[in-house]
């Protein structure tokens, strides 16, 4: 295994390495024969299809001209600071959510006493879809990130809590054990062995948490603001824009992809230990 | 010295037609171990002497009975009256009495413990785990520094021929080589008692003999100021158990293990595996369990 040699490199001089190996592991997929052939293929499709007039090009803009609104928005709309607004909205939603779902989770896992209170609480308020909560979120908060903040962090919460609670109580009573009889008190468990356990299946919810971030995000904005990406993508609906819509779909997808790229980096540096297998 | 008075314990558990029903997995064991002796829990399975190991660890509760290492309770005896009922209940509301404690880390005991799917943790590397281990027996106290901590760790390491491996995660390990840095995780914290679940069920034979041998060697003087260390282990297999111990105590068939005989080795170590005295012991043990087998089928039909 190459384990060790890869922390050879120390200090300043590992960001390129890091990053190096971040590139590999995120566009790895990409370029493979097969796959570049598909895309290829479908790229020259929307490209020529529309020129063709097979399917009109009200409806579906060419590859060019959806580069050239991009471009377009980029210098003349703001595209940047929209996209920043709802990154900078995103994480904080993501970080409060995060911060107390894992904490809850974890304390769920672990006793039953705190389960037996608190887990049919979440059991009544999760199936409740969260945009729902929109219309009163937007009574309570206004028309402002906080409201943003809220109805992302409600998409986020429910799947990192239950895969959280769900991965500490899966803990392998053997490991419990072993740690029990040197000592180890309910605190160093919780660090030491339920969270390292649960650790896999909290990356994994952080994944579904970034999606449902996302779509809570479209909904949110939609709703009203004057900035971030889902108010541009409501505007190119008002003025019937579709070059500028798929402008907004593409770099919402890129975000999702880039931010899941990311959790899957770290997962795999900080989980070396499950790599092996 | 573990002294274990009159311990049983039962369970309740729900049969076919969906009805509580209660099953005792251990009735009313006896038992003195003397230090330094190592001794084997001998039976069919489900015979509750994986119980009685957990309960002399101090990992299950026993409802009724107490056990005693060195003279210090190892769980302290379950409520007989309302009012010890109310105190007990107040004192472990939130955490159960199994627990060392919520923030602080106290070894109840000198012991340590190896299980047949060998416990060690697979999110820390081989010398991780030893370091994980002696840093909770040195809680609370001023302890060594990490430092000299990796240096102890690394010792135990080579004592198991694992000196190569201190930075490899124990999925990289082989079955042999997780259960030998179970042993030295174990030994390093230098227990008076190991006990052991089916230690070496899950290694294949040759290895298994290996280990054997290896445990024999490592106990001696391995215990606080070169006394040898005892150990306490659970077994299906007969030769094992004979070719290890000082004594064997032999299981009744379960539900509701009793302990059936108490069979003593008094061999000279180094033994050798094929000696005479051990092959008669091992078919005197093995006429036991045959009996006791035979028994069970002319009653159930």
């Amino acid at each position: 295994m190459v384990i060790t040699d890869q922390y050879a490199t120390k200090g300043i001089r590992r960001v390129p390495v890091e990053l190096g190996g971040f590139a590999k592991n995120a566009l790895g997929n990409f370029f493979q024969p097969g796959f570049l052939c598909l895309l290829i293929l479908l790229l020259l499709l929307w490209e020529l299809l529309p020129q063709t007039g097979l399917v009109p090009e009200s409806l579906l803009p060419r590859l060019s001209t959806v580069a050239a609104t991009f471009w377009n928005m980029l210098l003349h709309k703001d595209l940047a600071l929209h996209v920043l607004y709802s990154l900078g909205r995103f994480f904080a939603a993501f970080g409060i959510a995060v911060a107390l779902a894992v904490p809850l989770g974890l304390l769920m896992g672990w006793n039953a006493k705190i389960r037996a209170v608190l887990l049919p609480l979440w059991q009544l308020l999760a199936p409740i879809p969260p945009p729902a909560w929109a219309p009163m979120t937007i009574i309570i908060f206004g028309v402002s990130s906080g409201m943003h903040i809220f109805l992302m962090s409600i998409g986020i919460f429910y799947p990192v809590l239950f895969n959280t609670y769900q991965g500490v109580k899966d803990t392998d009573p053997r490991y419990l054990a072993s740690a029990r009889v040197f000592g180890a008190s309910e605190f160093t468990l919780l660090r030491r062995v339920y969270f390292p356990h649960a650790f896999g299946a909290v990356i994994m919810s952080l994944k579904t948490g970034v999606a449902m971030g996302l779509v809570m995000l479209v909904i949110g904005e939609a709703y009203g603001g004057r900035m971030g990406i889902g108010f541009l993508l409501g505007q190119a609906k008002d003025y019937f824009l579709i070059p500028d819509m798929m402008v907004c779909m593409a770099v919402l997808g890129f975000i999702g992809w880039f931010l899941i790229e990311i959790l899957k980096y770290v997962e795999i540096k900080l989980a070396v230990w499950k790599v092996g297998r | 010295m573990i002294e274990a008075r009159g311990i049983s314990k039962f369970f309740s558990v729900v049969n076919e037609q969906g009805l509580a029903e209660g099953l005792t997995a251990v009735l009313n064991v006896s038992l003195s171990i003397p230090d330094g002796a190592v001794v084997s829990l001998l039976g069919p399975s489900g015979c509750g002497k994986s119980t009685f190991l957990e309960i002399l660890a101090g990992l299950q509760a026993p409802t009724d009975g107490q056990v005693r290492i060195d003279g210090k309770l190892v769980l302290e005896p379950l409520p007989s009256t309302r009012k010890e009922m109310e105190d007990y209940k107040r004192r472990y509301r939130f955490i159960s009495p199994l627990a060392n404690g919520v923030f602080s880390n106290h070894p109840r005991h000198d012991i340590a413990m190896i299980f047949q799917d060998y416990a060690i943790f697979p999110w820390m590397t081989a010398i991780q785990n030893i370091i994980f281990a002696l840093k909770l027996r040195v809680a609370g106290a001023k302890g060594p520094g990490r430092a000299e901590m990796a240096e102890k760790a690394r010792y135990y390491l080579s004592k198991v021929g694992l000196a190569e491996a201190e930075n490899k995660y124990p999925s990289q390990l082989s079955g042999g080589m997780r259960q030998r840095l179970a042993l030295a995780r174990a030994l390093a914290v230098e227990p008076k008692i190991i006990l052991m679940d089916e230690p070496f069920a899950a290694v294949d034979a040759l290895q298994r003999e290996k280990l054997q041998d290896d445990l024999l060697r490592l106990r001696e003087n391995a215990g606080a100021g070169g006394a040898p260390v005892s150990i306490v282990m659970v077994s299906h297999d007969v030769q094992e158990a004979v070719y290890l111990s000082d004594e064997v105590i032999v299981f009744s068939p379960g539900p509701g293990g009793t302990i059936r005989n108490r069979i003593p080795v008094a061999l000279a170590r180094p033994r050798a595996r094929t000696s005479p005295e051990l092959v008669e012991i091992q078919e005197r043990i093995f006429a036991i369990l045959q009996y006791d087998l035979n028994q069970e089928s002319m009653y159930s039909i």
